[in-house]
């Protein structure tokens, strides 16, 4: 590819994913520290204080509690976390209903007692973490919101990619660093998105690589669910889903005795969307640091409450679960995320740099443009038309040159003081 | 100035910052302890690079 096609595929490519860029760089710095903003608006009641090595208090009856909270609802997860003692049970009026109307409930995971009765997901929706989220993932419009955020995603990787091919010829003559200062604003600031964009280079291709991928996860889950889940489904084919389904609790502590150093971290329940109708689907997070990340789906039988199937999860879902640590930061404990916004405010003057290029270009084009047109119709011919020609120094041209023989300024001349004219009137004469 | 020259020295410091990242954000991601705070060197690279040549312009001779 010629070097021109690679600075019109930059130059599109980014104007194009620009504002949306910006939106998602701003919206993702709260949002980097979203564990610390979201333990610092709770409102609910604090963690009981137990003695180191206090049993976790049993599933089985939050989930009890939370139906008799709402008893015409369904369970529709249980997320029990590993970093607090806090258990969520996700609800909803049905297992089809409009996501807005979800909601969840927290218990203390030591003594079960209710900490939080979460408001819905559309309330959620409008609290500024949840503005914030919006904003950088899906606009509030679901998955077609996430697609087109998902393409802008993939224009910035292009803009980065071709950003780094224009690199190369741009610093020639230049040493790594140089910001030229003195000579103009524009110069300066073209120096500056060259060495932000190229440092952060690595880190910007990670982070929005990561991010398309996360934006396909409603899709990748989809064709999990539509070839391997359905596959494990076909001996159900025909039958019922249990009326009664068997224990949560022991569905977890089944599926992680299945898999020696895993413990569950959260149970989809049979029927909810993200689960089959037959199973409590059960993920199970590793020990070491990597597999901490890495999810491993286990189905228990929910009308026996017997071990189904350990999954292997294809490929897609592996690299789905590897890009949220990668995307979110929040993997190398507090230094690493502010190491995240910080690259990420760097990211953003890379943005609006880029924006400013674009913006000084055009206007200097245009006045060059214009500055040529008044040459065209200056009395002096000899017009320096070089393209590289600065616009001030050929408008300052053009208003000298006149200004010497004649004292009417250049742009507003009479028409017939200029040679074509003056030879169009001998010639009617 | 031969080509291999000219190539190190456009392309030198981006490939080792882009090195030092993937390093940063990999040992953060597999190790714990001393990787996390190798991690944390590591990522604050290209950050420092940024503001050192943000803050000292450095003119072309």
């Amino acid at each position: 590819m010629k070097l021109k096609a690679w600075h019109w595929v930059h130059k599109w490519s980014s104007l194009v994913c620009t504002v949306f860029l910006l939106v998602i760089c701003i919206t993702g710095l709260p949002l980097v520290f979203h564990e610390e903003i979201d333990h610092w608006q709770d409102d609910g009641q604090p963690y009981a204080q137990v003695p180191e090595g206090t049993p976790k208090a049993s599933v089985d009856g939050m989930a009890r509690q939370a139906r008799a909270m709402y008893p015409g609802e369904v369970i529709d997860f249980i997320f029990a976390d590993d970093d607090e003692p806090e258990v969520y049970v996700g609800m909803a009026p049905s297992y089809d209903a409009d996501p807005k109307f979800s909601h969840m409930v927290k218990f203390d995971g030591h003594t079960g007692e209710v900490l939080k009765d979460g408001p819905p997901e559309s309330q959620e929706r409008l609290s500024f973490m949840g503005i914030m989220l919006a904003l950088h993932v899906d606009w509030f419009a679901g998955l077609p919101g996430q697609l087109f955020l998902g393409l802008m995603g993939l224009l910035f990787v292009a803009a980065i990619v071709s950003g780094m091919v224009l690199y190369g010829p741009f610093m020639k003559k230049l040493p790594f660093g140089a910001v030229r200062e003195g000579r103009s604003r524009r110069l300066k600031w073209l120096d500056l998105h060259n060495l932000l964009g190229i440092v952060t280079l690595a880190w910007g291709l990670v982070v929005g690589v990561t991010g398309v991928i996360n934006e396909l996860a409603t899709p990748l889950f989809g064709l999990w669910q539509a070839t391997e889940v359905a596959q494990l489904l076909a001996p159900y084919k025909g039958q019922p889903p249990p009326s009664t389904p068997s224990s949560v609790q022991a569905a977890m502590d089944t599926a992680s005795a299945a898999l020696p150093g895993h413990t569950a971290l959260s149970v989809n329940f049979p029927g909810s969307r993200f689960g089959t109708p037959h199973h409590y689907l059960v993920w199970l997070k590793g020990g070491s640091p990597l597999t901490a990340h890495l999810f491993t789906p286990v189905l228990i039988d929910a009308a026996t409450g017997k071990l189904d199937t350990i999954v292997q999860p294809p490929w897609y879902l592996t690299a789905l679960e590897l890009s949220r640590p990668l995307h979110f930061g929040d993997y190398g404990g507090l230094p690493l995320k502010f190491l995240w916004a910080l690259l990420d405010l760097i990211t953003i003057v890379v943005l609006a740099s880029g924006l400013y290029l674009w913006v000084a270009r055009r206007k200097a084009t245009d006045a060059r443009i214009a500055a040529l047109a008044r040459a065209h119709a200056a009395p002096v011919p000899a017009m320096p038309a070089a393209p590289d020609a600065t616009a001030a120094a050929v408008s300052g041209l053009a208003a000298s040159k006149p200004a010497a023989s004649s004292p009417t300024p250049a742009p507003s001349m009479p028409a017939a003081s200029t040679p074509a004219a003056a030879s169009l009137q001998s010639e009617n004469s | 100035m031969n080509k291999k020259n000219h190539f190190r020295r456009v392309w030198g410091a981006p490939i080792a910052l882009a090195a030092l990242t993937v390093f940063g954000l990999l040992a953060a991601l597999l190790g714990t302890g001393a990787w996390h705070w190798a991690a944390w060197a590591a990522l604050a690279a290209p950050i420092g690079v940024c503001a050192y040549f943000w803050a000292l312009p450095r003119q072309p001779s």
